[in-house]
């Protein structure tokens, strides 16, 4: 039965899949066209180079060949002799399928390459961003939920509305302010505001969280918002339970009935909340690494499209996205093995 | 319920004898009631509305008010902080801010309320047509929200934002291109949930074709989640709406938005900061208000919150 679920599940993420690559494709495809980057940059290019250049990026392909080719089917094509039906096809590479991001139309880098460069710095960032999101937000919303209606409660509503609401650049924007300009002008010591590590002097591991302290502090104040609100209800929810009164009936201390049984059950539905997240990783801190010019995945996404670097742009995008749909799909089956009604539907 | 408004006339006369009848009230007007009732709610719409307000009649403010057309330079009072000239200051080359800021408000609020109907349009359309015909309808569409769902959507917008370089109208449609994925899913689940209820048997059974069971039955079913998901997308749209202009993938320079004005912010810092904080409170209080009439309207009209 579960196998049976898992299989479907897994099929069902097949097409999606397919359906994600044609959509980036076609949208790269009308923004950028068959521009190649810096060409009209070169004056000693003639009209012949231009149609070599194109022709050796494959740009004069028919469209479609030109997508074939990027997911690796018009490689397979060539493998088993169905070459001829790409009519108007050259220098076919492996693709997608066969593990092949491709090569970046500004620097000729391989896509796949500098995706796991800067893969790291990126999950480095999110990771400790959730981590100070889950760290301070669990203790945040049992002390709201114990402290119901009092003025602190009242408070730490009022910072996850407000949490909820600031601009994500903008809370960037006014810690640099305070903490790396300010802090600098009045002889403080001051946070670094952009990069990981110093450059020529820096590169220990203490340089290395003072540049990690602002960014992360930035993306995790969204998820302290969200979570500290969400274990406050659950905690409340939690302890209205039969259990808890029977638990305090047969004369448990509050201490333990507020810890180990609300607290613990509290906290499980928010584990499925941070899970939700996970598939985010990738693409969730592009703002916060563009503040910070943070060199993470997001900032190369960006730049790169600003470039028109169309092959970088479509390997990253896939890239996320597919991660997206991996994790949806982790997620379902993790939802099947804890709840066995969901197998049914 | 809503949609059952006949279930009236079959009521038997004397079951309102002995007891004075509470007049009939409909479920918008209770909702309404509802929410005028919650003052912090209330307060947070009025908000809202008074910038709009501010935002329409931006020329006339200019004109009377602040004596400055938001892109016009004045060398002589770049960066100059505020005084009794710029109240909020003038930005590096000399435009005054609160004028600026008034303009601004035009595109945060008309982005945020086009998209987020144009979200509630398609969505709603989509939600609708997958979930009463079901089957291989149902599954082609929604697969295709799957599709446009998995990819996140920051980079969706950058794509789209090079392809079109936005003005306001293309960037609301670029935003709500994204956004209407979530509205589908839900109407189409709400749709669902109904569209096996007697009134809807009843319905077809007097002859009601596909469009009136749609449009006349339905759609005033859907219509609460409708509204409860557009008053909290409004804060969220203007959220990425800034976050794309000062990406400088929104609207461009000259014309004013609360999201370009900061994106030059690192050259601000050390002499006028303030050209960092005003723009920003500006977003931010907006957001706020907006999410918090949405909490408020979604209190007061959500049928499963009843």
């Amino acid at each position: 039965m579960l196998l049976r679920f898992l299989l479907r599940r897994a099929l069902a993420a097949i097409p999606v899949v397919v359906g994600v690559t044609l959509i980036t494709f076609l949208l790269m495809h009308s923004a950028a066209g068959s521009y190649v980057p810096g060409l009209s940059l070169n004056p000693n290019l003639t009209p012949k180079d231009v149609e070599q250049l194109r022709s050796e990026l494959g740009l004069d392909q028919p469209i479609y060949v030109q997508y074939l080719d990027w997911i690796g089917v018009a490689w397979i094509m060539q493998k088993v002799g169905l070459a001829g039906v790409l009519v108007g096809a050259h220098g076919i590479t492996p693709g997608l399928l066969q593990g092949s991001f491709g090569h970046s139309m500004v620097d000729g880098t391989a896509v796949g390459g500098q995706i796991f460069e800067r893969l790291p710095n990126t999950i480095l960032l999110t990771l400790t961003a959730i981590l100070l999101g889950v760290l301070l937000s669990i203790p945040l919303g049992v002390m709201g939920a114990l402290s119901r209606g009092s003025k602190l409660d009242h408070f730490f509503s009022f910072l996850s509305i407000a949490g909820v609401a600031i601009p994500q650049f903008w809370l960037g924007l006014m810690l640099i302010l305070i903490f790396s300009v300010k802090f600098h002008d009045w002889g403080l010591p001051f946070l670094p505001s952009s990069g990981t590590t110093t450059p020529f002097t820096g590169g220990d591991l203490l340089d290395r969280l003072a540049h990690l302290v602002l960014p992360a502090v930035v993306l995790s104040f969204f998820y302290l918002a969200i979570w500290s609100r969400y274990t406050r209800s659950s905690m409340l929810e939690v302890l209205s339970q039969d259990y808890v009164r029977t638990a305090r009936a047969k004369g448990m201390s509050e201490r333990r009935v507020t810890y180990l049984h609300g607290l613990r059950n509290a906290v499980i539905p928010l584990v499925t909340l941070v899970g939700l997240e996970l598939p985010g990783l990738v693409s969730g801190a592009l703002v916060v690494e563009a503040v910070f010019s943070w060199p993470g995945i997001g900032l190369l996404a960006f730049q790169r499209a600003l470039a028109y670097d169309y092959t970088m742009v479509l390997g990253i995008v896939t890239f996320a996205a597919v991660l997206v749909v991996l994790g949806n799909l982790v997620s379902d089956l993790l939802y099947a093995a804890v709840d066995p009604r969901i197998r049914l539907q | 319920m809503i949609g059952q408004g006949a279930a009236g006339e079959f009521e038997l006369p004397q079951a309102s004898e002995g007891r004075a009848r509470r007049p009939a009230q409909s479920f918008w007007s209770a909702s309404w009631e509802e929410l005028r009732e919650n003052r912090i709610g209330m307060a947070a719409g009025v908000f809202i509305l008074v910038l709009a307000v501010i935002a329409i009649s931006a020329p006339l403010l200019a004109q009377l008010v602040t004596h400055y057309q938001p892109t016009r330079q004045d060398l002589d009072s770049q960066f100059q902080p505020p005084d009794a000239r710029h109240l909020l200051g003038a930005d590096e080359t000399g435009r005054d801010t609160l004028t600026r800021l008034i303009y601004g408000a035009q595109i945060s609020l008309g982005v945020g309320f086009l998209a987020v109907a144009l979200q509630l349009v398609v969505g709603g359309g989509v939600g609708l047509l997958a979930g009463y015909y079901g089957r291989w309808v149902d599954e082609l569409l929604m697969r295709f929200v799957d599709m446009v769902l998995a990819i996140p959507a920051i980079f969706l917008f950058i794509l789209m934002s090079i392809l079109f370089r936005p003005n306001a109208l293309t960037l609301a449609v670029i935003i709500a291109s994204v956004g209407w994925g979530v509205v589908a899913r839900l109407v189409r689940g709400e749709v669902l949930s109904v569209k096996n209820r007697d009134f809807v048997l009843a319905t077809r059974s007097i002859g009601a074709g596909d469009a009136r069971l749609i449009l006349r039955h339905l759609l005033p079913n859907v219509l609460p989640v409708m509204v409860v998901a557009a008053s909290l997308g409004v804060g969220a749209v203007i959220l990425v709406e800034a976050a794309l202009d000062f990406l400088g993938l929104g609207i461009h320079p000259p014309t004013p938005s609360w999201g370009n004005m900061l994106s030059h912010a690192e050259t601000y810092y050390h002499h006028s900061p303030y050209l960092v904080i005003f723009p920003g409170v500006m977003i931010f209080l907006t957001v706020l208000a907006a999410n918090i009439f949405g909490n408020a309207v979604r209190d007061a009209f959500d049928p499963r919150l009843r």
